[in-house]
C-alpha cells in the first residue's frame, strides 16, 4: 500500500513518545487518505528514510530526548522546509506564538477534534 | 574553762537549767572551747538510744551516719577555729537504727574579754523538709520533662522511681487507658487491680478485703508479698478518667498522710505527662494537616502535569472515537477496524480514569466535621503546641482570651490551621526584629453580639496597606520556601465557616490578622470528600 500510494499520497509523519497516539492518529489520518508514518522520538524520525519525503509533520513538543521545538530548529537548521503542526498534552497556550513565529502551521492542544486536525494537515500541505 | 578543769570540775549546769534544757522539744548540747562535747539534754540521749556518758566528748560521733561524719566533723573543726556560729546537716541514728537528717547548729558564748568559752548547740530534725525537698526536686525534674516534650514512657517510669524512693517501702505502679482503649502498665509493682472507676480506692489489706474475694489478682498481690494496695485515679482537666495510680505497700493499712499526699500528687503529675502527650498528639495532627494542607497547595504547580497526563489519554479517546466513526460511515463499513477503534477507546477512558483516581489518593483529605468549638480552648492548645517554636524564635507571647466567648459550630482543626498559619506568619514576619521587640499578642472578644473575634497581632515588618489584599491570593509569598498558600487556605476556611478573615497594619509596627466567627447558627464546611462522614469514621 506504502508503495503505491507514495506518490498518490502526501506523506505526513507523526513524532510522538506517547503510544496511543502513534496508535491512533494514524489510523484518523489514513481514513482521510493521508500516507502516514508514526516516530517514537525526534531522533528516530531524524535517522528514518521517511525524512526526505515527508510532507507534513504532526510534532509533539514534550518528549524525552529532543524536544519538538529542537526538532523544528534541527530540521529548519539543516534546510528541510517540513511544515510542522504542533500537538501537546501540556494545557497552556504559552508556547504558540514562539512556535508560530519559528515557522510552525499550527499548534494543537490535546484532545483536538477530527475537524481542527485535518485543517492543519491540509493547510500544512498547500504550504509551499 | 578547759578540758582539764571541766574533768576536775564536772559538768556546770545547775539543776533547774538542766531540767529546763530537757523539757525542750529539741537535741541540746553544748562544749568546751575546743569541742569537747560535756553536755548533752535528756532527748539527745533518748533519741539515740546512747547514755551521757558514752555521748560526752566525741562520743557522740558513732550515733552519725557514717557517710556523713568526715564532713560534719570538718565543719565543727572549722567552726571551733573560727568562733563563729556555723551549722552542717548529717543524718543522726536513732535508737531503733533509723536514720533521719538533722541539721546541727553552734553558737559560741564569750566572756568580757571575746574569747569563746563555751559553746551551745542545737541539732533540729529537718527529715520531713529534706524528703519534701527531694520530692519536689523530683517533682520538679518531671515537670521539665514533660515541658521538654520527652516521651510519656520513660516520664512515667522516672516517675514511679521517684515514688519508690519517698514512699517508705511502698512500691507504686501506673496504669494508663489508651485511646483505643488499651492498658499500659508501669512501674515494678505488679499490675493493678482492675478499676477504672473515678474514685479513690484504699484495700488496707488485700487478703482479707471483702471486694477482692476470690480474685485472681488479690492471690497474685499477695503471693508477690504486698499486703495493702491504695489507689486513685488519674483524671483529665475535663474529669476523664485517664489511668490509675498504685501505691503497694508490704504491710496491711491506711497510707500515711505523707503517702496519701504522695499519690495525690504523683497522680496530678500523671495526668499533666498523659494530657501533654494527648496535646502533643493534637500538634502531630495538626501537624499531619498542615503537610495535607502545603500537599494541596503544590495542586497548583501540579496543574500542568495533572493535565497532561488526563490530556494524553483524553487525546486518544477523541482520535479513536473519530476513527472509528468514520470506519463505520465508510461504504462498505470497516467493522474490524472499528471494532479495534472502539476497543482502544475504551482502553484509553481506563487510562484517563487511572490517572483521577491516583490523583484522589494523592489529595484525600479527612473529611470535615462540625462540633461545638470553644474558641479559647482551640486556641490554647494551638498556643502549647507552638511554644516551643515561639520560645525558639525568641518571641514574647501575650494573650486574652475572653471568658464571655459563646462557642462556635466548625471544624476545629480547621480552625487551629487558621490560628497556626498566622503565629507561623507572625513568627516569620518577626525574624528580623531586634530581640527585645518581638512580641505576639493573641486576642479573643465577642463581636456583634453573635461572633467572636480572634485577633493576631505582631510587632515584625507589617503588611504594606497596599498588599494587605493581595498577601491572600493563592501563591503570593515574599519568602523564599513560602508556598504562599497560608493565607489563602485560611481565608478559604474562615469563610467556609461563615467569618471573615483580613489584615491591618499597625499603627506602630507590625501586622495585626483578624478573623470573626458566627457563634450560634451552625455552619457546615465542607471538604473534598463527603462532608458529613466523621473523622476516623
Ligand atoms: N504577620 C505578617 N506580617 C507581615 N507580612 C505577612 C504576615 N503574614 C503574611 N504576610 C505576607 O503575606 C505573604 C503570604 O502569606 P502566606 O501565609 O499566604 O504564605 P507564606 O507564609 O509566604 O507561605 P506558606 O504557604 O508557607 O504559608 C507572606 O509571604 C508575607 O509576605
Ligand atoms: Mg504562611
Amino acid at each position: 500500500m506504502t508503495g503505491s500510494s507514495k506518490r498518490t499520497s502526501p506523506l505526513v509523519g507523526v513524532v510522538d513518545d506517547d503510544e496511543s497516539v502513534r496508535e491512533s492518529l494514524p489510523d484518523l489520518l489514513r481514513s482521510f487518505g493521508f500516507a502516514v508514518d508514526a516516530f517514537a522520538s525526534a531522533e528516530a524520525f531524524l535517522s528514518s528514510e521517511s525524512l526526505p519525503r515527508t510532507d507534513c509533520l504532526i510534532l509533539d513538543i514534550a518528549m524525552p530526548g529532543m524536544s519538538g521545538p529542537e526538532l523544528q530548529h534541527e530540521l529548519a537548521a539543516s534546510g528541510h522546509t517540513i511544515p510542522i503542526v504542533f500537538i501537546t498534552a501540556h494545557g497552556g497556550e504559552d508556547a504558540r506564538p514562539q512556535l508560530i513565529k519559528a515557522g510552525a502551521v499550527d499548534y494543537l492542544l490535546k484532545p483536538f477534534s477530527e475537524e481542527a486536525l485535518v485543517h492543519a494537515v491540509r493547510r500544512a500541505l498547500s504550504v509551499p | 574553762m578547759t578540758h582539764a578543769e571541766f574533768e576536775k570540775e564536772g559538768p556546770v549546769v545547775d539543776d533547774q537549767f538542766r531540767l529546763a534544757i530537757d523539757k525542750i522539744p529539741g537535741l541540746v548540747w553544748s562544749s568546751l572551747p575546743d569541742g569537747y562535747v560535756d553536755f548533752l539534754n535528756q532527748r539527745w540521749c533518748d533519741y539515740t538510744g546512747l547514755s551521757m556518758d558514752e555521748a560526752m566528748g566525741w562520743g557522740w560521733q558513732v550515733a552519725v551516719c557514717a557517710e556523713d561524719l568526715p564532713s560534719l566533723v570538718d565543719t565543727w573543726k572549722t567552726v571551733l577555729s573560727s568562733g563563729e556560729p556555723g551549722e552542717a546537716v548529717a543524718r543522726l541514728r536513732r535508737f531503733d537504727g533509723t536514720l533521719r537528717w538533722f541539721l546541727f547548729r553552734a553558737m559560741p558564748v564569750r566572756d568580757e574579754a571575746g574569747v569563746v568559752v563555751k559553746w551551745y548547740g542545737e541539732t533540729t530534725d529537718i527529715e520531713d523538709q529534706k524528703r519534701a525537698e527531694a520530692l519536689l526536686a523530683g517533682e520538679k525534674r518531671l515537670l521539665e520533662m514533660i515541658a521538654k516534650g520527652e516521651a510519656l514512657h520513660p516520664t512515667l517510669d522516672a516517675l514511679c522511681r521517684l515514688v519508690d524512693d519517698n514512699a517508705d517501702g511502698g512500691h507504686c505502679a501506673i496504669r494508663l487507658v489508651d485511646s483505643a482503649g488499651r492498658r499500659v502498665q508501669h512501674g515494678a509493682a505488679p499490675a493493678l487491680p482492675p478499676n477504672d472507676r473515678p474514685e479513690q480506692v484504699i484495700v488496707s489489706d488485700i487478703a482479707s478485703d471483702a471486694r477482692l474475694k476470690d480474685s485472681e489478682w488479690a492471690e497474685l498481690a499477695l503471693a508477690q508479698g504486698w499486703r495493702a494496695c491504695w489507689t486513685q485515679p488519674i483524671m483529665s482537666l475535663e474529669g476523664r478518667v485517664l489511668g490509675t495510680f498504685g501505691l503497694y505497700a508490704e504491710t496491711s493499712g491506711e497510707p500515711t498522710p505523707q503517702q496519701r499526699n504522695l499519690i495525690e500528687q504523683c497522680c496530678h503529675i500523671a495526668s499533666i505527662a498523659v494530657e501533654r502527650m494527648h496535646s502533643e498528639d493534637t500538634l502531630h495532627q495538626v501537624r499531619a494537616e498542615l503537610a495535607h494542607v502545603s500537599r494541596a497547595a503544590s495542586l497548583g504547580a501540579l496543574t500542568a502535569s495533572i493535565a497532561h497526563e488526563i490530556n494524553q489519554p483524553l487525546s486518544g479517546i477523541v482520535t479513536n472515537a473519530s476513527t472509528c466513526v468514520r470506519l463505520l460511515d465508510s461504504d462498505p463499513p470497516n467493522i474490524d477496524g472499528a471494532r479495534e477503534t472502539a476497543r482502544r477507546t475504551i482502553r484509553d477512558a481506563n487510562r484517563a480514569a487511572d490517572v483521577i483516581a491516583r490523583l484522589r489518593a494523592l489529595f484525600r483529605k479527612k473529611s470535615v466535621t462540625t462540633e461545638s468549638l470553644d474558641v479559647n480552648q482551640a486556641i490554647r492548645e494551638v498556643v502549647a503546641l507552638l511554644r516551643r517554636d515561639i520560645e525558639a524564635s525568641h518571641v514574647s507571647l501575650r494573650t486574652e482570651l475572653s471568658a464571655r466567648l459563646r462557642p462556635i459550630a466548625g471544624d476545629r482543626v480547621q480552625i487551629q490551621q487558621v490560628v497556626v498559619n498566622l503565629v507561623l506568619n507572625a513568627l516569620d514576619a518577626m525574624s528580623t526584629s531586634r530581640d527585645g521587640a518581638r512580641r505576639l499578642f493573641i486576642k479573643t472578644e465577642p463581636a456583634g453580639g453573635d461572633h467572636v473575634r480572634v485577633v493576631v497581632e505582631d510587632s515584625g515588618v507589617g503588611v504594606d496597606p497596599a498588599d494587605a489584599e493581595r498577601i491572600f491570593d493563592p501563591f503570593y509569598t515574599s519568602k523564599h520556601d513560602g508556598m504562599g498558600m497560608g493565607l489563602s487556605i485560611s481565608r478559604s476556611i474562615i469563610e467556609s465557616h461563615g467569618g471573615r478573615l483580613w489584615a491591618e497594619a499597625n499603627r506602630d509596627n507590625g501586622a495585626t490578622f483578624a478573623f470573626t466567627l458566627p457563634t450560634s447558627v451552625a455552619v457546615t464546611a465542607t471538604g473534598p470528600d463527603d462532608p458529613r462522614v466523621p473523622a476516623n469514621a
